[in-house]
């Protein structure tokens, strides 16, 4: 029997500035009775382990949240392993599930992962937090923050190849009226162009709406072979299977600094992309795949995103995005879910909502102004900090 | 009336819940303020002759003698060779290779809640080194450019954070030395 994992299941809660009548443990709660009414369950007797996704023991003021969830959604005594990984905490969670299930050491995981990023804190202390996951040594005490890091690097991408704000504007209002399609979504907007360059400058060339949100949120995935999906997850027959087919994972320096001469691009979704692709038996993404979720931290980043994962040339980014060809009616739609500048991400689940995404694409299960027509396999791209690491999952419908 | 609870910050009942909602009983909403604050005596390990010979104004990197590359911010072991480096003394001269404009600060310790925004940080290729150095470019930000030829500038007042005790600054035309 085929170790090749399927999604049996999917959970999520709505993505919110505040969730302020939810904690941590409820937000999980919520999601895990999505993904139980999603698989058509009574509850997760069957499922035999569980991986926590989530990134800040500061922002959640709780170390050891693993055990907490865990004994929340009632998993005790099962095995629970946390992830970490930054802004890849999501995606790196799946990956460690698929080989999970690959291995032969379950037949069945459930990967849940939620964060409270939103205004449990005031924006001063969220960007100090922020900033302790870059280097602190070095970038935090000279007082550079992510917005600074990232946009250090767009002004490269621009100096090097002519990328221009109008182009990476374009992604930031896409995203934002993509979001407007997904009931989940934290801030749909419907904006122009001119008004994300004339929203107020941040760390320039990135402007207020250039940048993603801030959010509370919680998802979660039921990963299973085949065999145990038909035998314990009366969805699973109702719908087409997708498989999530191959995992790749990249990894770069911390700080900016040390990949020079190379600033415009980034080196671990490459070597992420390349394995995937490997493994997926990708030669030509931008045919051979149907949509994917990019990590819009910044909306420059998926610009940079694009050329990276193999989709355009280098330097070919910028004036492709401002074609449309990503757009929901373009050749490759991506970000159909808003994004992170649109649907939001709360760090921990944030992964695991981009997969979910692409995964009910490919079920043909999103609202219909936002659903991809045949869509057979699906790509996500999720990093940490400034993509130091780098995760990309395939997903693939086969039926 | 007195408060009961100190760190209460506000209770929030709703008049009614959603018809059919499961959590009708749960929809009460107390919050309470919290804080955690910590100090740490934190070494600056094997890297602390760097931050030493900034006292003395001079700018130190670390050279590794297997692939011969320069590391500056310094790495007291090179992750190519995995081989102890040794410290190099450079000129504090270099070229902005990229660089942002920061609206808002991190806040991270006393020197930089006590910048103004916006300010400028300058990733620096200092003669001499492979890497770049990031810090604070103190010039306009209409100023900074890539290519921009700057310098460490080192502080007389006391900081904070011995990281501070340089800056960098733009080389006026008449510093220039002739190549
Ligand atoms: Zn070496």
């Amino acid at each position: 029997m085929s170790k090749v994992p399927v999604i049996a299941a999917v959970g999520v809660t709505p993505i919110a500035s505040e969730h302020r009548g939810s904690n941590l443990r409820d937000l999980m709660a919520e999601a895990v009775l999505d993904c139980l009414a999603d698989a058509g369950m009574d509850d997760l007797s069957a499922v035999e382990q569980g991986l926590t996704s989530y990134e800040s023991d500061h922002f959640n003021l709780q170390m050891t949240l693993g055990a907490i969830l865990h004994d929340t959604i009632g998993m005790i005594p099962k095995p629970n392993l946390r992830v970490e990984g930054g802004g890849a905490t999501g995606a790196l969670a799946l990956r460690a599930a698929w080989a999970h299930i690959q291995s032969g050491l379950c037949d069945s995981i459930l990967v849940y992962g939620c964060e409270k990023n939103g205004r449990g804190v005031s924006s001063r202390t969220a960007n100090q937090l922020f900033a302790l996951s870059a280097d602190v040594d070095w970038e935090m005490m000279v007082g550079g923050n992510y917005t600074g890091f990232y946009a250090a690097m767009i002004r490269a991408h621009m100096e090097a190849y002519g990328t221009r704000e109008e182009q990476f504007a374009h992604v930031a209002a896409r995203n934002r009226r993509n979001a407007g399609f997904n009931p989940i979504a934290q801030k749909p907007m419907d904006i122009s162009i001119d008004d994300v360059m004339n929203s107020r400058p941040v760390a320039e060339p990135y402007k207020l709406f250039d940048c993603s949100l801030l959010s509370d949120g919680a998802a979660c995935v039921l990963l299973s072979t085949e065999e145990w999906a038909r035998e314990h997850c009366p969805a699973f027959d109702k719908r087409a299977p997708v498989y999530f087919t191959a995992t790749g994972c990249g990894s770069d320096t911390m700080r900016l600094g040390d990949r020079y001469p190379e600033l415009t691009n980034f080196r671990a979704k490459r070597t992420a992309a390349a394995q995937a692709y490997a493994m997926a038996n990708i030669s030509d993404p931008m045919r051979e795949i149907d949509v994917a979720e990019l990590y819009d931290s910044y909306s420059g980043v998926e610009i940079q995103a694009v050329e990276d994962l193999g989709f355009v040339e280098r330097g070919q980014g910028g004036p492709s995005v401002a074609d449309g060809i990503f757009d929901l009616d373009g050749a490759l739609p991506v970000n159909t879910s808003g994004g992170l500048l649109g649907r939001g991400a709360p760090v921990g689940a944030t992964g695991i909502l981009q997969a979910i995404e692409v995964v009910q694409q490919l079920w043909g299960a999103v609202d219909p102004r936002r659903q991809v027509a045949k869509a057979r396999r699906a790509l996500t791209d999720t990093h940490a900090g400034i993509a130091s690491i780098s995760v990309v999952n395939i997903f693939e419908r086969r039926d | 009336m007195t408060e009961k609870v100190r760190s209460k910050i506000d209770i929030r009942v709703p008049e009614s819940a959603p018809a059919g909602d499961a959590w009708a009983q749960f929809r009460g909403v107390e919050r309470i303020a919290m804080e955690l604050t910590q100090s740490y005596k934190y070494s600056l390990g094997k890297y602390s002759r760097f931050f030493m010979e900034l006292e003395n104004g001079r700018f130190l990197a670390t050279r590794c003698h297997g692939c011969g590359k320069v590391y500056a911010p310094p790495r007291p072991l090179c992750p190519n060779c995995l081989a102890v480096t040794d410290w190099v003394e450079l000129s504090g001269e270099g070229v902005v290779k990229t660089y942002s404009v920061l609206r808002f600060s991190p806040g991270s310790n006393d020197d930089v809640r006590a910048l103004e925004t916006p300010y400028v940080l300058a990733y620096v290729l200092l003669d001499g080194a492979d890497t770049l150095f990031p810090h604070l470019l103190k010039a306009a930000p209409d100023q900074a450019h890539s290519g921009l030829r700057v310098r460490v500038a080192y502080s007389d007042e006391p900081v904070h954070h011995p990281i501070h005790l340089m800056y960098f600054v733009p080389v006026a035309d008449s510093e220039r030395q002739q190549p």
